[in-house]
């Protein structure tokens, strides 16, 4: 441990021997004027875009004033480009001469939401990549910008991995705009502030912050924008790189920030404090601080009651376990404690391995494996062949193996229980991370049984306590222990139990139920006078 | 001292299963036979006693330890040369303990395994603990008791309901008066595990809140107290007095004999699983101490630099304090309490407590007198 | 450099785990040792019989197996158990584990003579349970009841153990009685060890023989006979039948019988079974000396009435409560007396004296074994019967009519 760390000490030395690097990219063209001579400018545009096709690039006229005006196609909208902006320009016929036709066409000609006046190269590049049309107009030393923003998007669909029987449909898109939409419409509150960077050298990523003035920790807000300013990287492509790059603690499996593209989880999880890290180009938004038990809870938890969610939980925890331990515990019951397994048992195990050419350990591991192999393959390959997939799995796994001799039924059935279990986990960073403690898990149980095995698991233990997410700790309302904050833990409370927010999340503004919302009917004879059940 | 802050609950759980970590496994009080219980809970109660000393003392001094304050109570060489005792007491005790898990496991289920690789993991496990620091030692003992008390009760019912219990085995009750019973408690049941209290003198200074810490530490010794006497009537009175005394590990024995319903039976790795948890406690804690206090002495900013060759020297005498499991038990029975327990939780406590009763009298003294 | 020492000195704490399994069995390298036999050899040597199940013929549900027998029986002669257990593996190719090890058979000749030999090797080995249950083989060598097969049971010895614990809820002559057991009756001053004993009858030499399977009734079968009285750890004698029940009845733990009584002239006219039953033994002191007390407490159902007889009157009721009583309590003094005879305590009188009274107990231990055999004893039974099974008047009374 204290190797590694004193490497990353070294590491983080030579990060600040660095710092005289320059935030610029390289790449980026250096301050420029706007020349007088349009057609210079437009000259220049095409020159740094070497001449790439999907620029256009238009003359015209405002009565006699010559002009051009630039954009993206596919960026912005050639509609609105041509109805806002083009129609405009085209029908001004008389336009008095002495006049600072800038000022004109950018107070009378332009018919679009939001105009704006730049004056150096590098915004018109940040404005033209954003889908902004600039117009260049002949004598002037200043562009103008008009957002034209309109690009194909995917539309709102059903979430794809993150599935609710009872919740709402919808999903995150790789929109910002729409993204943050989504999150507004279900927290109709001016406290809910958006705070938006641009991230990545070159690819330049909008990323928004998303958190509710009054309810979330003011440190954490701080800290999460810290870390956000600290990133410096060509290019961010999806909000995973920023979770890798915010996250308190590289050498884990577990995750310290919690991902979900469902809206109404985000929602709740700002009401709790927390902080939404949008990112353009990813449905998947990012929130932190990020516990334990949070990646236990599905959405379903809250939209069914709570006796049934709370056994649902429960379940999935002991899923969880035995994606963590099953084929670990079979290893060691079978090669270390045999005297543990009921008699029956042990002979009928014993008699289905009696031909199996491996010892238990790597009989698992071959198992495992292959099951690895056939999940990883299944999940990107086309549909079509995905059954096939599928089908031969089945086979292969099933039944062939144990007809060859290959490996034991028993075993097939250990590995069924563990990847299913291990499918039950809601959040997928979560079930990866049994899915690689599984193999650590299967190892000692090989060298020393359950005593390798409880060893394992007090070290994952000690490194769960040692994780925090922001400064909180991961498995914070169980260690340190907080006996007010267990509703939401292994046993979900009735609803209206929810009194509070979670104070290690939230500072202030504690309260989010009021009194006496415990459901109490009047008795049924006030509501509908009836005269004896007839 | 590592800038560490533990709440209430924390010393609450950490108390209990710092005594109950090895107590409950071993057949404490066995030579009481079946009043082994009413000598631990005398014992308990001595032990009680004990504790204020050491409480006392935590009174004066708030913000140290045991090893820095002895060095204000009798001056810096005197007081250092008691810290170092302690350090080794600790280091001795963490590897007594470390032992006794070792012969356990290598007795009942490793039978062919070195006792130095089973130690050797289980110390590397404990180092990483104490390499991540006291807080972390305190949450992950948060989480286990939870594990911990839900084991021992599903334990609990299953003797229960197989039928196990023969209250009969407890009677007669003080056969013997209480010579018997009072000789096992001032040689054993006193200073194991109750006097071994004199570990939390190094673990206090780290407490948020010093007003709990008197409540908060007796509570959790009576909880553990009966915890254990309840496990020792228990085992009497599911093996007989004659198996309780003859038994290494009479738990195991006890927790063996469960047989329910032709499926629930040889639990023994139920058993395990407490044994590793209790174990990792009572090691992380002896050996915490002893780390925090020559981090204390020989001034040492970082201490979990300490805490792999301390961990190194901890494995070795565990494997060498003695050479095979009698001459451990028997050095563990007749010869640690009269030379290292007494002296170390009994003697210097009390003689460092006077001194500084009499100190701060003169100092009290001396700021009353002076403003009038 | 300190780094270098520290890399060094990790991996010199994480080699020794690297270089081998040290506990590691396979449970395919296993032989489970499912009964063991211990017989008297040649020149005071032990002959071990161990009966080893062969996992492969037991369990049906794999295609290609299924063919042979479900056990092996290795036998193998030593001066003690563990040398004796260590010779075994010159001709058993796998390795002996003795975790399921269901029963211990001992041969009556080492019962009577050094049976005390045999214990702490079964007490001591982490690997044996001392749950595993403890019998005695009668009137035939331990061998033989290892050996043979059972019809009904793949695995003989599930048959015995089973055996054991039906006829224990169900008829009241056996018990289980485990190492454990023995062990605290035999270093208990107040209380003697008993044991079941098993007899192998029929046609000895067809009861290994794959034949025995072959037929409804088998030429030779297991049977329990009786329970084994030792004194200072020796087999003394046999209490067998109602004797027994007796002692399986003081010692609380019947659970079910039969109990016969005549009715109207006719002989064991009403047969009564019993369904739940509590002992209480207890002792009393007076003029410094002990005085035993058992109470019985009894309810159950008439199971069987071959007579005219009107179960419907609850008087009828009483004066059946009333000759049960009767006969239990008869049944009851006559095994504390074959008891008292053999002068063997293995009803824990002696325990009961020392919890009432331990000062005189500390006097009298030491000839406790004259004492006990001339002890008083009172009986005391309540016997109730509870119902009549689905019918209320026999048959017999619409007969008579």
């Amino acid at each position: 441990m204290s190797i590694l760390s004193s490497i990353m000490k070294k590491k983080k030395k030579q990060r600040k021997n660095d710092n005289y690097r320059q935030k610029q990219d390289p790449l980026k063209p250096e301050d420029l004027p706007i020349l007088r001579e349009y057609k210079e400018n437009i000259r220049r545009i095409k020159e740094e875009f070497g001449d790439s096709a999907d620029i256009v690039c238009r003359d015209f006229k405002v009565s006699i004033h010559k002009g051009a005006l630039v954009y993206v196609d596919g960026l912005a909208d050639n509609k609105v480009v041509s109805d806002f902006l083009l129609e405009p320009f085209m029908e001004k016929e008389i336009i008095p001469e002495r006049i600072d036709i800038f000022q004109y066409v950018l107070d009378q000609a332009v018919a679009l939401g939001s105009v704006e006046s730049i004056a150096d190269w590098n915004k018109v590049y940040d404005s033209l990549l954003s889908g902004n049309t600039i117009i260049f107009l002949d004598g002037c030393t200043k562009a103008i910008s008009g957002e034209t923003k309109g690009w194909e998007k995917r539309s709102i669909s059903e979430p794809t991995t993150q599935l609710s029987i009872r919740g709402p449909k919808d999903s995150f898109t790789e929109t910002l705009r729409t993204n943050t939409a989504l999150i507004r419409r279900r927290i109709k509150s001016p406290n809910l502030w958006l705070e938006s960077f641009k991230i990545g050298r070159v690819s330049q990523t909008d990323v928004g912050i998303m958190y509710i003035k009054g309810i979330a920790n003011e440190k954490i807000v701080k800290e999460i924008k810290e870390r956000l300013g600290r990133i410096d990287m060509d290019s961010i492509i999806g909000s995973g790189y920023i979770e890798q790059l915010i996250e308190d603690q590289t050498w884990t499996t577990f995750p310290t920030t919690y991902h979900t593209e469902r809206p109404d989880v985000v929602t709740s999880q700002l009401l709790e404090g927390r902080v939404a890290i949008i990112v353009d180009g990813t449905p998947f938004v990012v929130t932190a601080p990020a516990i334990f038990i949070q990646f236990f809870q599905a959405p379903d938890d809250y939209y069914s009651r709570f006796d049934i969610s709370t056994g649902i939980r429960i379940l999935r925890i002991l899923a969880f376990l035995i994606a963590l331990m099953g084929p670990a515990t079979y290893i060691a019951a079978t090669t270390f404690h045999q005297e543990m397994i009921p008699t029956s048992m042990a002979i009928a195990i014993a008699a289905q391995r009696e031909n199996v050419p491996f010892p238990a350990f790597v009989e698992a591991l071959i198992m495992e494996v292959t099951f690895e192999i056939l999940r990883e393959a299944g999940l990107r390959l086309p549909r079509a062949v995905g059954q096939a997939v599928s089908i031969v799995g089945a086979l292969v796994i099933g039944q062939a193996a144990v007809q060859a001799g290959f490996v034991s039924p028993i075993m097939v059935i250990v590995v069924s229980i563990t990847a299913i279990a291990n499918f039950s986990t809601p959040i997928f960073a979560m079930a990866i991370a049994a899915r690689l403690l599984r193999f650590a898990l299967m190892g000692l149980a090989t060298i020393l049984g359950f005593y390798g095995m409880m060893l394992g698991l007090i070290f994952i233990t000690i490194h769960l306590c040692s994780l925090r997410s922001f400064g909180v700790p991961y498995m914070m309302p169980l260690a340190p222990f907080n006996i007010n904050n267990q509703q939401d833990v292994f046993v979900r409370f009735p609803i209206w139990a929810f009194k509070k927010r979670p104070p290690f999340m939230s500072k202030g503004n504690i309260v989010r139920t009021g009194e006496n919302q415990k459901p109490d009917p009047p008795k049924p004879n006030d509501i509908q006078e009836t005269k004896g059940d007839k | 001292m590592e800038k560490a802050k533990i709440n209430a609950s924390q010393l609450f759980v950490l108390v209990v299963m710092f005594e109950m970590g090895s107590a409950i496994l071993v057949g404490l009080g066995a030579s009481a036979k079946q009043d082994a219980w009413i000598a631990i809970l005398v014992g308990l109660a001595g032990g009680l006693v004990l504790f204020l000393v050491y409480y006392r003392l935590y009174m004066y001094y708030q913000d140290i330890p045991l090893t820095s304050y002895a060095q204000r109570i009798t001056g810096k060489w005197v007081g250092r040369f008691i810290g170092l005792l302690y350090i080794i007491y600790f280091l001795y005790c963490a590897a007594r303990v470390l032992r006794d898990f070792g012969e356990l496991l290598t007795t009942t289920i490793y039978t062919g395994t070195p006792l130095i690789v089973i130690n050797c993991l289980m110390i590397f496990t404990i180092i990483y603990g104490i390499h991540k620091g006291f807080e972390v030692i305190a949450r992950v003992g948060q989480l286990f008791l939870m594990i911990i008390y839900f084991l021992a009760i599903v334990g609990f019912g299953l003797v229960i309901f197989s039928g196990l219990i023969n209250l009969e085995h407890l009677r007669p009750i003080l056969e013997n008066g209480w010579k018997p019973v009072m000789s096992t408690v001032l040689g054993e049941t006193l200073t194991f595990p109750f006097g071994e209290m004199v570990v939390f003198t190094m673990i206090l200074p780290y407490i948020n809140n010093p007003k709990k810490v008197k409540v908060v530490c007796l509570s959790a010794m009576v909880l553990s107290g009966i915890n254990i006497a309840l496990t020792a009537a228990i085992n009497v009175s599911a093996l007989g007095t004659d198996l309780f005394v003859r038994a290494n590990f009479p738990l195991l024995s006890t927790i063996s004999k469960i047989k329910l319903a032709n499926f629930i039976e040889r639990l023994d790795v139920l058993f395990m699983l407490y044994l590793m948890v209790g174990g990792f406690f009572k090691i992380s804690l002896f050996f915490y101490a002893a780390v925090a206090g020559a981090a204390d002495i020989f001034k040492f900013t970082n201490q979990a630099q300490l805490s792999f060759p301390l961990g190194t020297l901890v494995l070795f005498a565990s494997v060498t304090i003695a050479s095979n499991y009698a001459e451990h038990i028997k050095e563990g029975l007749s010869i640690v309490p009269i030379y290292l327990h007494y002296p170390f939780q009994v003697v210097i406590p009390v003689f460092l407590l006077i001194i500084a009763f009499f100190r701060n009298r003169k100092k009290n003294a001396e700021a009353t007198s002076n403003p009038s | 450099m300190k780094k270098v020492l520290m890399v060094l000195s990790i991996v010199v704490m994480i080699l020794p785990i690297l270089s081998a399994c040290w506990n590691q069995k396979e449970l395919t390298d296993l032989a489970f040792v499912m009964a063991l036999g211990v017989d008297k050899g040649e020149n005071n040597k032990f002959t071990l019989s161990f009966q080893l199940v062969n996992p492969g013929n037991v369990s049906s549900a794999q295609t290609g197996g299924g063919q042979g027998l479900p056990i092996a029986v290795y036998k193998s002669t030593g001066d003690t158990l563990t040398e004796a257990a260590r010779n075994a593996t010159k001709k058993v190719s796998r390795r002996l584990y003795y975790a399921h090890t269901n029963i211990v058979v001992i041969s009556e000749e080492i019962a009577k003579e050094n049976m005390l030999d045999v214990l702490d090797a079964l007490d001591r080995d982490p690997e044996f349970r001392t749950t595993t249950e403890l019998i005695i083989a009668r009137g035939s060598t331990a061998e033989e009841i290892v050996t043979t097969l059972t019809i009904l049971d793949k695995i003989p010895v599930k048959s015995i153990s089973n055996q054991i614990k039906s006829s224990e809820s169900m008829l009241g002559e056996n018990m289980s009685i485990n190492i454990d057991d023995f062990l605290s009756g035999l270093l208990s001053k107040g209380k003697q060890p008993i044991l079941n004993g098993y007899r192998l009858r029929g046609k000895k030499s067809g009861a290994k023989k794959a034949s025995n399977l072959q037929k409804t009734t088998t030429d030779a079968y297991l049977e329990s006979d009786g329970l084994a009285v030792f004194h200072d750890g020796k087999l003394q004698d046999w209490l067998s039948n109602d004797e027994a029940r007796g002692v399986i009845w003081i010692l609380d733990k019947l659970q079910s019988t039969d109990i016969n009584i005549n009715w109207n002239g006719k002989k064991k006219a009403l047969t009564v079974a019993p369904i739940r039953s509590k002992t209480k033994v207890s002792a009393k002191v007076i003029n410094e000396k002990p005085l035993i007390n058992i109470k019985i407490e009894n309810e159950g159902w008439i199971s069987e009435a071959n007579t005219n007889i009107d179960l419907t009157n609850p008087d009828v009721m009483n004066q059946i409560e009333k000759k049960v009583e009767i006969e239990t309590k008869k049944q009851i003094l006559a095994t504390v007396k074959a008891t008292q005879r053999l002068k063997s305590d293995i009803l824990g009188f002696g325990e009961k004296v020392h919890l009432a009274n331990p000062r005189l107990w500390k006097r009298i231990q030491n000839q406790w074994d004259e004492e006990f055999a001339d002890l008083d004893v009172n009986v005391k039974v309540d016997f109730y019967v509870r119902r009549e099974g689905i019918r209320t008047k026999p048959f017999w009374s619409t007969m008579k009519q």
